[in-house]
Formats: structure tokens, C-alpha cells, sequence
């Protein structure tokens, strides 16, 4: 492989990282589901592995692949202990927006409300339940199989 | 016996009674009532050694009569520990200064070339010598009894584990202040006993009394441990040392200690003039302190807050001795100083006066007793400040047989506090004699030694005292010429020293006039007031007797008696009997024994201190003076039969003595104003400057630190308007955090 083959390949790894990145870092500061959130870290991480890979094929290094495979290793167990944090917050609370734990600000600042959340105590969100195989759903032909929004 | 060598013995007199101190602590409160065990056999067992090193010492003294009868020479013994702290280099005197001047001339003595440069040690050395085993012996045994009479007098008392504690704590420190061989290690135990002495008198702390006795006398003793600091100083700039005894450095050669007897057989060892005289009279600044003379006397009776047995070891038989022992011990510096000794002397006599006189007027039976010990003290440095071998000797002999009878009164007392219900005053009870039988035979011996009685121990050490003062003052009716002697050490220094300024020292020390006073009319002036004294003594202990044990038995209403046969006994349990008549025994017999043997002194003056020739050379011959004897005697009866006339038969007192006394009477009562005049002069002063102090603290210094408090105070108030509590805005600060840092990097990189 030339040098210029090289470097174009670079340019488009980085860039796919770059995206990655960013997109994981928008999801991030715009959406308040916690898993999402959580996701949304994740991408970011791909994102840097991305370029990580990419500078260390383009310079011929493995430094780079053994430290990705480090960091993927890592983000496993992270996204392990993540997951109980979002579980325990949400059997807490009942809910899974990040939103629902502003009560934790300083006293004197007041509460932010972009949008009202559903009151506590009202009946649980539904979780979603798989439809069984093979078995005619519930309701209809026309009954929505799938939750609105989560 | 290999294991049981004299040095092993030595160490064993201190260890034993801290290992016991440290288990009480330890299994004090698992032992409860018999917390004392621990500590009485630790103390126990440093009685039974120390008597062990008394005859060991003993043995090395050369006999005074026979065929072997030689010139004393020092007996020493010295158990080096190991060195506590070691520099070389520690101090280079300025040429021409008075301490390289006195350097050189301990660099002759050991024949060194010199050299300014002076190092420091601290070895941890204990010494057996005569006069440390006597001591020894007497701060053992005395400890003993009263730990056995505490058994009984401290029952049931919630504290009974800390005061045996304590009590071994205190014979630990005093056993190693007077086996220390070092002037540091002195210091040390100096202040330990001073603070054995603050928790006892404290030991009811929950009294207000107690409490602020105990403050007052360890405030008292700071001003004189503050001299003995000084002093310690002084002497380590003079003598580049501060061990007692000779040491041989690592080079090989010997280095004279201050008290060692290299410089013992040098009369020009010792420095006089300004800085010996100003060393003399830290050391006695010190003695004044613990030993309560005058001017700092008073802590003394305040003392007698803190629970009998402890006023009985410590502020009576024991720890108040120091004093006398400190300059018994420095002997030779101040031999060196006549003038320093004179005063000595005079302080003495003029504390012994003040403190019976104040004594004749008190009502509280234990502060009769603490103004007695306050004068039998001032006896005792009359007594040294003679300077003669007759005079040191007589000092340890009146401190031994005080020791004895003081002890038992106190105990005495100690006992009718203990069956009268706390009560102490002795308007409130009397007759006691019918009702404490065991209590008031021992405590009329020990009255009766304490008022010099023939033949009880106070009669023949009292009449030592008294006869070294009168040697002093009627020089020629002894055929003594001792001040040539005297005086003789301070002129050759002087005249060897080239430094200018330390040769002008005799100037400068005679421009203080301390020397004039060395004249026989002062030593006769003090032998009068030592005899007026001697009856005053006897006045006050006999109408304390008088009082308290005979006339109509009267007791107060909190009195615990229990019947026996018909009538009620109020006398004390046997472990407070066993030690009165141990100790009753013992203030009838030990005087006369060792006055007729002449074995204390002769076994005295073996002491290496003693063996300095300004000393040793005062020797005469042991003589019983009967002049003085009848002298004396005609003294303590004028007293008893006054004492008797005015309380035997329980009479009444106080308007007796208005009349008798006058204004006087007001005087004495008011302890000569010391106290008073103590608030007004320096209580008072330090109170306001405390004031003063706790409005710049509570208001300057506390007015800044909490302005400094403010700031991040203000800070946190504007950056907590950005604690939202919402996820993404904290998400946000840190993405806008790090792209700043991003473009600013890149404007860096780019620029």
C-alpha cells in the first residue's frame, strides 16, 4: 500500500470515528433516557477505537489494536456495572429519565422543566413483552404491537 | 550472683516501682480493690534493694575507728544505660568569653591541649553513692508504709487504682532523680515528681480546691524549676558538661564531670565569683521551689487538698526533700560561693521562723503539720548553708529522721481525718486519745520528735543543725577557720583564668554584697532564730496534741465510730495502725542510734560531693554539745509547758491568743499576707494581661480567620447557581471545557 492509499485511508477512518464520536456526543447531551444515554457513551468510546485502529495501521504500530482490544475488554465490564446503576436508579424512581434525579441540585437553584414529567405514582410505564410465537396477538388485527415512545 | 551486681540492683530501685505504676494502669480497673497489689510490689521489692545497696555502699566506706581506719576517700558507683543524645560540635564559646576561660581550665585539669569546640552528650547514667543510697533508702521505705497505710485510709475510693498508680509513679521518679548522675536527667525527674506531685494534690479533682491547689503548686514550682533550667545552663556554658561523674570520651581521655573526682581533688575546680554565685543561687531558686522556703513557700499548705498518704509521702517526707538534696549534692559549687551559701542559710532560718510562727495560729491540723514541714525544711537549709561537712551531714540526718517522724504525723492526722469524717479542724473534736488509743500514742512520739524531745530522733539531729550553726557563729569556741578554705577555690580560679572578664568576676560577684554577709554575727543571728524556732516547733506540735487528743472527747457528727465492748472505738483499720507504729518506732529509736554510732555521718561524708576539699576539710570531731543540747531542750520545754498552759484541758483558743498575740495574732493568721500580696503583685497583673490576650485572640485573631472564611464562602455562592442537578448541563460544561482548551491549543499551535 502507497503512502497516499495510506493516508486516504486514514482520512476516512478518522472521519468514521469522528461521526461516531459525535453522534454519541450529542445523544448524550440531548437525550435523558439513562440506557440511551448510556449508549450514546458507548458510541463515543467506538468512535475514539475507530481512529485509534486507524492511526495505528497507518503508522504500522500495534500499540493501537492491543489498546482497543484493552478498551473494549473495559467497556464491557463498564457497561456491566452501568447497567445495574441505570437498573437501581430506575427501581428507585420507576423511571428512566436522567431528569428525574435533578432533586439532587444545589437547594437555592430552582427546578429546570423543559418538558412536565408524568407524575409519580401514576400506573407504571408497560414494559414490553415479546409476542409469542405463533399465537394470534391480543386485540385485533389492529391493536398497536409496540409502545409509542420510551 | 552475677545477675545481682550492684549496677543491676541500682536500675532495679527505679524499674521496680514503674513496672508496678504501669500495671496498675493497665489492670487497675480489673484488679479494683486490689489495685494496690501491683504497685506495693514494685515498691516493696525497690525498699528491699535499696536496703540491699545501702549495706553494699556501706561496706566500701572505709571504718572510722580501728586499725583500718584510713582518710575518707569517695565511694561512687555508675550504671550507664545508654546515651540518651550525643552532638559534636555543639558549641563554640566566643574567645575571651568567661566559659572558654573556665573550658581551659578544665582542659588543664585533664590534661587536654584544648580547643573550643565542645560536644554534648546525655548519657543515661544512675549513680550509688552514699548519699543516694540514704536517700534512696528513705524514699523506698517511707513510700512503702504509705502504700500499706493507703490500703486502709483509701478504701472504697473510686480513684483507688490512680492513686497506686500514681504513688509508684512518684517513688520511680524521685528514686531516679537522686540516682540520676547527670544535672539533665535531674531536671527531668525534677519536673516528673512535680507532676507526680500536681495529680496527687489534684486527686479529687472534682473538688474546686483541690483543683486549684494543684495549679497553685505546679505554677509555684515552675518559678523555681524555671531557675533550675537556668542554672542547668549556666552550668553546661561553665563546665562543658553536665554529668556528675568522670567520663572517658572516645579518644581516651578522662573529662571531669561537674560532682566527678577529678575535679573534686582540684581546688580551683569549681568556678566562684559572678557565675558560680549566679549558679548557686538558680540551684537554690529551684531548692526554694520544691522544698517551699521562702518566697515560694506557699504552695505548700494549699497542698494539703490531695489525700493524707500523698501529703504524707510527698509534701512531707519525700518530694520536698529534693531541695536538700540538690544542694547537698552541689555541695562543692556552693563551697565555692560563700556568699550563695550564706544565703542559703539565711533563707532557710527566715522560712524556719515565718513557717512555725504561722503554724502556732493555725486550726486545721494538716496545715499545722504543712507549716511545720515548711520550717523543719528551712532547718535543713540553715543546716547546708553552713557549708561545713558538720553541717551537710546534719541536714540528711534531720531529713531522715524528719522523714520518719513527719511521715507518722502526718499519717496520724491522716487517720483522725479518717474517723472523724473528713473533719480536719481541730476546734471540732478532741479528747481523741480515749477513743483512738493506737492513733494518739504514735502520734505524741511523733510530736515529741518533732519538738526535739530527748531521746527522739528530732532531739539529736536538731541539736546537729544547731550545733553547725553555732560553729559558724562562735568560730573560735570550735577552733575552726573555715572561710580561709572557703574562699580559697573561686581566687586561685580567678587568677588562672586569663579571659578579662571572668577575672573581674570576684569584683563583680563582691559588688553584690553577698559575701559580706558571711560574718560571724549573721551566723549567730540565724543560730538565735533557729533556737527560737526550735521552741516555737514544740509550742505549735504540742497544742495541736493538746487539742486534738486530750480535754473532754468530743467528736464531730459525721464521725463514723463503731462500738466495741460498751463504749465506741473510732480507731482506724490495721493497715493505717501497722505503718504509725512501724514509723513510731522508728522516730524513737533512729536518732539515737545513729547519733551514737556516728555511722550516717561518717557514712555521709564518703559522698563524693563531700569529698571536695572546702567541705571534707571542715570536718571535727563527733562531739555531743550539751550546751547546746540543754539549750535546746530548755527551748522545746518553754513551748510544751506554754502549749500546755494555754490548750492542755481543752481551753478555749481563739480569744486566748487575740489577747496573748494582738495584732500579731492577725499577722500569722494571714500567713504574713504572702498570699495577698502574691494576688495583688503577680496574680492579679498576669489575670488583666490574660484578659488582654483572650479579646486580641477572640477578636483580632479570630476576627481574620473568619473574614479568610468568607471567601470561598462567596465563591461557592455564585458557582452553585450552576448546580442544576440535571445531567447535560454538567455534560455540557465539561464538552465546552474541553473544546476552550482545544482551540486555544490550536491558536497556540497555529501562533
Amino acid at each position: 500500500m502507497n503512502p497516499v492509499q495510506s493516508l486516504a485511508m486514514l482520512q476516512n477512518a478518522l472521519t468514521v470515528g469522528a461521526i461516531l464520536f459525535s453522534l454519541g456526543l450529542v445523544g448524550i447531551l440531548t437525550r435523558r433516557n439513562l440506557i440511551v444515554m448510556f449508549l450514546a457513551a458507548e458510541m463515543m468510546l467506538q468512535g475514539i477505537s475507530v481512529s485509534l485502529v486507524a492511526w495505528s495501521r497507518h503508522h504500522g504500530d500495534w500499540g493501537g489494536h492491543v489498546l482497543v482490544i484493552f478498551v473494549l475488554t473495559v467497556a464491557a465490564c463498564e457497561a456491566a456495572v452501568a447497567l445495574v446503576f441505570v437498573l437501581q436508579a430506575f427501581s428507585r424512581t420507576g423511571r428512566l429519565d436522567a431528569a428525574a434525579w435533578q432533586s439532587l441540585r444545589e437547594a437555592t437553584v430552582g427546578r429546570t422543566v423543559d418538558r412536565e414529567l408524568p407524575a409519580a405514582g401514576a400506573a407504571p410505564p408497560p414494559f414490553p413483552t415479546l409476542t409469542r410465537a405463533g399465537v394470534q396477538p391480543p386485540g385485533g388485527e389492529h391493536a398497536p404491537l409496540e409502545r409509542e415512545h420510551v | 550472683m552475677q545477675d545481682l551486681s550492684p549496677a543491676t540492683l541500682l536500675v532495679l530501685v527505679p524499674l521496680l516501682p514503674l513496672i508496678g505504676a504501669i500495671l496498675t494502669v493497665l489492670l487497675g480497673g480489673r484488679l479494683g480493690g486490689r489495685a494496690h497489689l501491683p504497685a506495693m510490689a514494685g515498691i516493696a521489692g525497690a525498699a528491699v534493694v535499696a536496703i540491699l545497696l545501702l549495706a553494699a555502699t556501706a561496706r566500701d566506706v572505709s571504718p572510722a575507728h580501728g586499725p583500718r581506719a584510713e582518710p575518707i576517700r569517695p565511694v561512687e558507683m555508675i550504671a550507664t544505660l545508654w546515651n540518651w543524645a550525643s552532638f559534636d560540635d555543639a558549641y563554640t564559646p566566643p574567645p575571651g568569653s568567661p566559659a572558654a576561660a573556665v573550658r581551659s581550665v578544665a582542659d588543664a585539669t585533664a590534661g587536654r591541649a584544648g580547643g573550643d569546640v565542645r560536644g554534648f552528650s546525655i548519657p543515661v547514667s544512675l549513680r550509688l553513692d552514699p548519699l543516694t543510697a540514704t536517700m534512696l533508702t528513705i524514699i523506698t521505705s517511707v513510700g512503702l508504709l504509705v502504700a500499706i497505710y493507703s490500703t486502709g485510709y483509701m478504701h472504697g475510693d473510686p480513684g483507688y487504682p490512680r492513686f497506686f498508680a500514681l504513688v509508684a509513679m512518684f517513688v520511680f521518679s524521685m528514686s531516679m532523680l537522686v540516682a540520676a548522675s547527670n544535672f539533665l536527667l535531674v531536671y527531668v525527674f525534677w519536673e516528673a515528681v512535680g507532676a507526680c506531685s500536681y495529680l496527687l494534690i489534684g486527686f479529687w479533682f472534682t473538688k474546686p480546691e483541690a483543683a486549684r491547689a494543684a495549679k497553685k503548686a505546679f505554677l509555684v514550682n515552675r518559678v523555681g524549676d524555671f531557675g533550675l533550667a537556668i542554672g542547668v545552663f549556666l552550668l553546661w556554658m561553665t563546665y562543658g558538661t553536665l554529668d556528675f561523674h568522670d567520663t572517658i570520651s572516645p579518644q581516651g581521655v578522662i573529662m571531669p564531670g561537674i560532682l566527678g573526682q577529678t575535679r573534686l581533688a582540684d581546688a580551683a575546680g569549681y568556678a566562684g565569683g559572678a557565675v558560680g554565685t549566679a549558679i548557686c543561687l538558680l540551684l537554690l531558686l529551684a531548692a526554694c521551689g520544691k522544698s517551699a522556703q521562702l518566697p515560694l513557700h506557699v504552695w505548700l499548705p494549699d497542698a494539703m487538698e490531695g489525700p493524707t498518704p500523698a501529703s504524707a509521702l510527698i509534701h512531707a517526707a519525700t518530694m520536698v526533700t529534693a531541695g536538700i538534696y540538690l544542694v547537698a549534692r552541689s555541695a562543692p559549687l556552693f563551697a565555692a560561693c560563700p556568699g550563695a551559701l550564706t544565703l542559703v542559710s539565711i533563707v532557710g532560718a527566715t522560712t524556719a521562723l515565718v513557717a512555725a510562727l504561722i503554724g502556732t495560729v493555725q486550726n486545721d491540723l494538716k496545715r499545722v503539720l504543712a507549716y511545720s514541714t515548711i520550717s523543719q525544711l528551712g532547718y535543713m537549709f540553715a543546716s547546708l548553708g553552713t557549708g561545713t561537712l558538720l553541717g551537710f551531714t546534719a541536714a540528711i540526718f534531720h531529713l531522715l529522721t524528719h522523714a520518719c517522724f513527719k511521715a507518722l504525723l502526718f499519717l496520724g492526722a491522716g487517720s483522725v481525718m479518717h474517723s472523724m469524717g473528713g473533719v480536719i479542724d481541730m476546734r471540732r473534736f478532741g479528747g481523741l486519745r480515749r477513743v483512738m488509743p493506737v492513733t494518739a500514742a504514735t502520734f505524741l512520739v511523733g510530736a515529741l520528735a518533732l519538738a526535739g524531745v530527748a531521746p527522739f530522733a528530732g532531739f539529736f539531729s536538731k541539736d546537729e543543725i544547731l550545733a553547725a550553726l553555732h560553729a559558724k557563729g562562735w568560730p573560735s569556741a570550735h577552733g575552726e577557720h573555715h572561710a580561709v578554705v572557703a574562699t580559697e577555690g573561686p581566687l586561685r580560679l580567678a587568677s588562672f583564668a586569663t579571659g578579662a572578664s571572668f577575672a573581674t568576676g570576684a569584683a563583680a560577684h563582691d559588688a553584690v554584697g553577698l559575701d559580706t554577709l558571711d560574718r560571724p554575727e549573721t551566723w549567730r543571728l540565724l543560730f538565735w532564730m533557729s533556737l527560737a524556732t526550735a521552741g516555737l516547733t514544740a509550742f505549735y506540735t504540742f497544742r495541736a496534741v493538746f487539742m486534738t487528743f486530750t480535754g473532754p472527747t468530743r467528736v464531730p457528727s459525721g464521725a463514723h465510730g463503731h462500738g466495741e465492748h460498751g463504749h465506741e472505738s473510732y480507731e482506724s483499720p490495721a493497715p493505717m495502725t501497722l505503718p504509725l507504729i512501724v514509723l513510731a518506732v522508728a522516730s524513737a529509736a533512729v536518732g539515737w542510734l545513729l547519733f551514737a554510732t556516728n555511722w550516717l555521718s561518717h557514712f555521709l561524708s564518703a559522698t563524693p560531693s563531700l569529698t571536695a576539699a572546702a567541705v571534707a576539710s571542715t570536718a571535727v570531731p563527733h562531739a555531743f554539745h550539751l550546751d547546746l543540747a540543754i539549750q535546746g531542750t530548755l527551748a522545746a520545754a518553754i513551748g510544751i509547758v506554754v502549749a500546755a498552759i494555754g490548750h492542755l484541758g481543752r481551753r478555749s483558743d481563739g480569744p486566748q491568743m487575740e489577747r496573748f498575740l494582738g495584732p500579731l495574732q492577725t499577722l500569722f493568721a494571714n500567713k504574713f499576707y504572702f498570699d495577698q500580696i502574691y494576688t495583688a503583685l503577680v496574680v492579679r497583673p498576669l489575670e488583666a494581661l490574660s484578659l488582654v490576650a483572650a479579646l486580641v485572640d477572640r477578636h483580632v485573631i479570630d476576627g481574620a480567620v473568619d473574614a479568610i472564611a468568607h471567601v470561598p464562602v462567596a465563591v461557592g455562592g455564585i458557582i452553585r447557581r450552576g448546580q442544576s442537578g440535571l445531567m447535560q448541563r454538567y455534560a455540557l460544561a465539561g464538552v465546552m471545557g474541553v473544546l476552550t482548551i482545544v482551540v486555544l491549543l490550536a491558536w497556540q499551535l497555529r501562533g
